[in-house]
């Protein structure tokens, strides 16, 4: 095969496996249950371990697909977090009733998209990647065909996203008015050298490129759309999206900004820099009033993604590398706190209020020492992963000046440790309602195991993260 | 290589807390879960006790230092050490957890092998503090204390342990994230003026902070420490805190967990920024001599005794942080001195008010009197305990505030004079406090049946006892090792040059 091609490897086996799972679907008999989730992980492995083989050699395919070091990072990340949301997912999907084949389908190829999007450098080449991976999200969300929570959610999410595609778009035409590529490298030295006199048209481009990827990331006040599509989601899909469709607009946000856009951060970074401190504030403060636990960890979300947009201002290697490190150590916490829940969904349908889980611990201690320590580093506690990704964030923010953006930072993190505790408090410090027989029924064996692998993984990134903060340090000088 | 005792007493409670795990059918294993953790705790204060003796008081550097790289590329490591201000901090903490494990024998049914493992890790955590010599590994224990008296105060505590878990959890936090920033700010100075990242507190304190930094930073640390201690006006956590956990949550929170504080200042607020430091002592002095005042008086009028005790904290460790501020030898080692003693002294009244409040499930001073006729013994420890933390001379609560004072004299007589009147107002508060309970007729039939000191109680009481009378006796044992250590950071902080410092 010719190196060309090796750089979109990774894709080619997700995307692979989608097919696969869809032509199994197709073909099943009625009544006929295919094991569509293996082929998934199949194709998982497959691009696992590509993109071990791609490390460290900087492939780019046509001009437009770069797998450098930054790239495979993040796609180590979303394979991590498709491999769990694989695993976390039969219990929603028996629970919800949801249709396998599509669902496996739709999320391989929603994440073949992201993948596509954490390693795409074409401007073009990223929208085809946002479209591949939202649409694929969008019908995600509305699975739930019965539910007329879960259709306005997906309409409005669609909606919305739509128009937030087409503001990136037009941001794109702009970018090429100027540049007469699409590429981020040409971009990136064109603009630089026009980066002392910028014009109208310049602003224009970077900002309507902004609103298509503030809203991909849910940055306050492009974030309307995340509570509702959160809530409403089946929860192993809100697990998956909240955590891959954050970290792969986040590659292209940083691949964008930080580099072709680089030239010009004296114009964007007051901006996102007010959206930065929007976010979290809105994100903790919102979220402190939320009685529905999936809202409130939307919420939650919406302020992570708030430090991830402080690094991102922090403009700096530090920057750079925190928002990696803080990907991974979000994405495994946050998958994990909707893992649980999803598991005991199943258990309970009411498994959504605050109060549903008051005396867990009694009930299920182990689910609930899982869902504790999830929380806590989303919450930033060390000595966990949430900690040092926060810290890494700071630091960065730190040198390079943001120092109130710094501030808000801590002290929304404080304010967010309040409504993390509320469910801590109710698991562990409220008796339950009088049903000591709701144990429900035992936590299948595989999303436990990917439970457990996730509460270590938060455990392993809070005590010895000196190994993958280098490897985050190692991915950034590549970026283009 | 040597045998790395700092680490020991740091990993020690980690692997019994996984001991514990591993015991199975925690209802009928209770007592095997109960022993278990009281061997590991005794075992960790044996360990201490072997540093005491190990440690040698003529130096003032750190003894038994370990270090080891932990995340090089931003020059984070593993650096543990021991000197004469935290040894018997150290000792005292080793010393307290087998007595809250054990005055918890009976007062605790419900899930104890949760309780245990909280102790413990908790217990872990409160050696990291006093052993750190890297400042990110100082937050890292720091921050990590908190989950598991979190947990202690919100599960085995008393009507509104909810309230006061939350409230005590989010003050702390809201002090400490900005102590956060303030280490990171320095760190990245360390970075400008040497071009790599360090943590190390060694390594911080040959920088040479700008004063308007010192300022922002020393700001930091101090409302850190300050909300820790507690300082008037960060105070108000505390006596939820204390009145809502449960005994042995009490004991270490008053014992151990405010000394932090008061340490803080001492290691890192005092020496990383000694111009700041010099420029708001008279400040911090102020707040505490206003705490010492208003915590004697609010302690006064307390109508429980868990209450009275968390108010006369406030005010115990008012001294503390005056004997802080004046860094001089006689404040500073009054200071150390009086943290330790302190922790024993509120520790044995905790542990006195547990006792009471497990026989009569109510710790109102009106309920009782007349006790000294039904439990004899128990009002004899109680008396003791209750004159050593009035400060009567011959028992350890004399010699620190003496010390404190006396040293506070020479730098400042108004502020004294002020402070001097809390230890008049103490022993009014606790005599009164005492006089009430255990004086007079048996009021209360309910009191007429009270058992008086078990054996378990007894183990419990008889250490704290001879050590209050030791530290009366023999203060010198206890202040020979620190003095190196103090005379070395009161003349660092002391050397720098006082310049006039304004906020910009």
């Amino acid at each position: 095969m010719p190196s060309t091609f090796n750089a979109i490897v990774p894709m080619a086996c997700l995307v692979a496996a989608a097919i696969a799972a869809m032509t199994a679907e197709v073909f099943r008999d009625p009544g006929e249950r295919v094991p569509i989730a293996p082929l998934g992980v199949i194709g998982l492995a497959g691009a696992g371990l590509a993109s071990a083989l791609l490390w460290g050699h900087n492939a780019t395919s046509f001009g437009v697909v770069t797998a450098d070091n930054f790239g495979l990072f993040v796609t180590g990340v979303l394979l991590v977090i498709g491999l769990a949301s694989l695993a976390l997912s039969p219990s929603t999907i028996e629970h919800e009733r949801l249709p396998r084949g599509e669902y496996y389908t739709l999320m391989l190829f929603g994440l073949s998209g992201m993948v596509l999007m954490a390693t795409a450098s074409d401007l073009l080449v990223i929208f085809l990647a946002l479209e591949v991976m939202s649409i694929a999200v969008y019908v995600l969300t509305g699975l739930r065909r019965d539910s007329a929570a879960a259709t306005e959610a997906a309409f409005k999410y669609f909606l919305l996203g739509a128009f937030a595609s087409a503001f990136f778009l037009y941001g794109i035409a702009f970018a090429y008015g100027l540049t007469g590529s699409t590429r981020l490298d040409r971009i990136g030295n064109l603009i630089a050298a026009q980066a002392l006199s910028p014009t109208p048209l310049h602003l224009l481009a970077v900002g309507l490129l902004l609103v298509g990827l503030a809203f991909k990331v849910s940055a306050v006040p492009f974030h309307m759309w995340a509570p509702d599509a959160y809530e409403a989601a089946p929860t192993a899909v809100t697990g998956f999206m909240s955590t891959g469709v954050k970290a792969a607009a986040f590659a292209a946000f940083v691949r964008i900004f930080l580099s072709a856009l680089e030239p010009l951060h004296g114009q964007w970074s007051p901006i996102v820099w007010a959206i930065a401190a929007a976010t979290m504030i809105l994100g903790t403060v919102v979220g402190v009033a939320q009685v529905s636990v999936k809202r409130m960890l939307a919420y939650s979300s919406i302020a992570h993604g708030g430090y991830l947009l402080v690094a991102l201002v922090s403009a700096n290697d530090y920057g750079k590398g925190a928002v990696l490190f803080y990907l991974l150590a979000y994405a495994v916490a946050n998958v994990g706190a909707f893992g649980v829940i999803a598991v005991l969904e199943q258990a309970d349908r009411q498994a959504d209020r605050v109060q549903a889980y008051a005396g867990l611990w009694s009930r299920r201690p182990a689910l609930a020492l899982l869902m504790t320590m999830f929380l806590l580093s989303l919450g930033g506690f060390p000595p966990l992963a949430g900690f040092i990704a926060k810290w890494y964030v700071l630091s960065a923010a730190i040198a390079s000046g943001n120092n109130w953006l710094a501030i808000i930072g801590v002290l929304t993190s404080v304010v967010s440790v309040f409504f993390y505790l509320r469910i801590v408090v109710m698991m562990y410090m409220t008796p339950g309602a009088d049903r000591p027989a709701a144990v429900g029924p035992a936590v299948p064996r595989l999303a436990g195991a990917a439970l457990v692998v996730s509460a270590i993984a938060v455990l392993y990134l809070g005590t010895l993260p000196a190994r993958v903060l280098d490897l985050a340090a190692a991915s950034i000088s590549t970026i283009f | 290589m040597t045998f790395p005792i700092l680490t020991s007493l740091v990993a020690l409670p980690i692997v019994g807390a996984l001991v514990l795990l591993l015991i199975g059918d925690e209802e009928r294993n209770a007592p095997l879960i109960r022993q278990t953790a009281l061997i590991v705790a005794v075992l960790v204060f044996a360990q201490t006790l072997l540093l005491w003796a190990r440690f040698n008081p003529e130096t003032a550097d750190y003894q038994f230092v370990e270090r080891y790289a932990w995340i090089p590329a931003f020059g984070i490591s593993y650096a543990v050490g021991v000197d004469g201000i935290s040894l018997f901090l150290l000792v005292l903490t080793g010393f307290l957890t087998p007595l809250a494990l054990l005055s918890s024998w009976e007062s605790v049914h419900s899930k104890v092998r949760a309780f245990s493992l909280a102790l413990l890790l908790l217990e872990s955590a409160m050696m990291g503090v006093f052993i750190s010599l890297d400042l990110f590994l100082f937050y890292v224990f720091w921050d990590a204390m908190l989950i598991p008296m979190y947990f202690l105060i919100g599960i085995w505590g008393y009507e509104r342990r909810v309230y006061a878990a939350v409230k005590f959890i989010l003050y702390t936090m809201a002090g400490s994230v900005l102590m956060l920033l303030a280490i990171l700010g320095l760190a990245a100075l360390h970075f400008t003026a040497t071009g790599a990242y360090s943590f190390d507190l060694a390594r911080l304190s040959e920088l040479t902070v700008p004063a308007h930094l010192q300022f922002w930073f020393f700001l930091a640390f101090a409302l850190a420490f300050a909300i820790k201690v507690p300082l008037f006006p960060f105070h108000t956590w505390l006596p939820d805190a204390h009145v809502e956990a449960p005994t042995a949550g009490s004991v270490i929170l008053a014992g151990v967990l405010l000394k932090m504080g008061t340490y803080g200042l001492v290691r890192f607020a005092f020496p990383l920024f000694p111009t700041a430091a010099t420029f708001f002592a008279p400040h911090l002095a102020l707040l505490a001599v206003i705490s010492i005042v208003y915590g004697a008086l609010v302690a006064m009028v307390q109508p429980d005794m868990k209450k009275l005790v968390a108010y006369s904290s406030i005010s115990h460790l008012g001294f503390v942080v005056l004997g802080i501020a004046a860094m001089n030898l006689q404040g500073v080692q009054g200071a150390v001195f009086q943290m330790v003693s302190h922790g024993v002294s509120t520790g044995g009244l905790f542990l006195l008010v547990g006792m009471l409040s497990d026989r009569r499930h109510t710790r109102l001073i009106a309920e009782f009197g007349g006790l000294k006729r039904v439990t004899p013994r128990l009002v004899a420890v109680f008396l003791i305990i209750t004159l050593s933390s009035i400060g009567v001379p011959g028992l350890n609560g004399f010699v620190g505030e003496f010390l404190i004072l006396l040293g506070a004299f020479s730098w400042d007589p108004r502020l004294t004079a002020v402070a001097a009147t809390g230890v008049i107002l103490s022993a009014t508060y606790m005599l009164w406090m005492f006089q009430r309970v255990n004086y007079g007729a048996v009021t209360n039939q309910k009191n007429a049946g009270l058992a008086d000191l078990g054996t378990r109680e007894w183990a419990v009481i008889v250490p704290i006892v001879a050590l209050v009378v030791l530290m009366g006796v023999l203060p010198t044992i206890f202040l020979r090792p620190m003095e190196a250590s103090v005379e070395r950071l009161v003349s660092r902080v002391r050397s720098s040059v006082p310049v006039e410092i304004r906020a910009n």
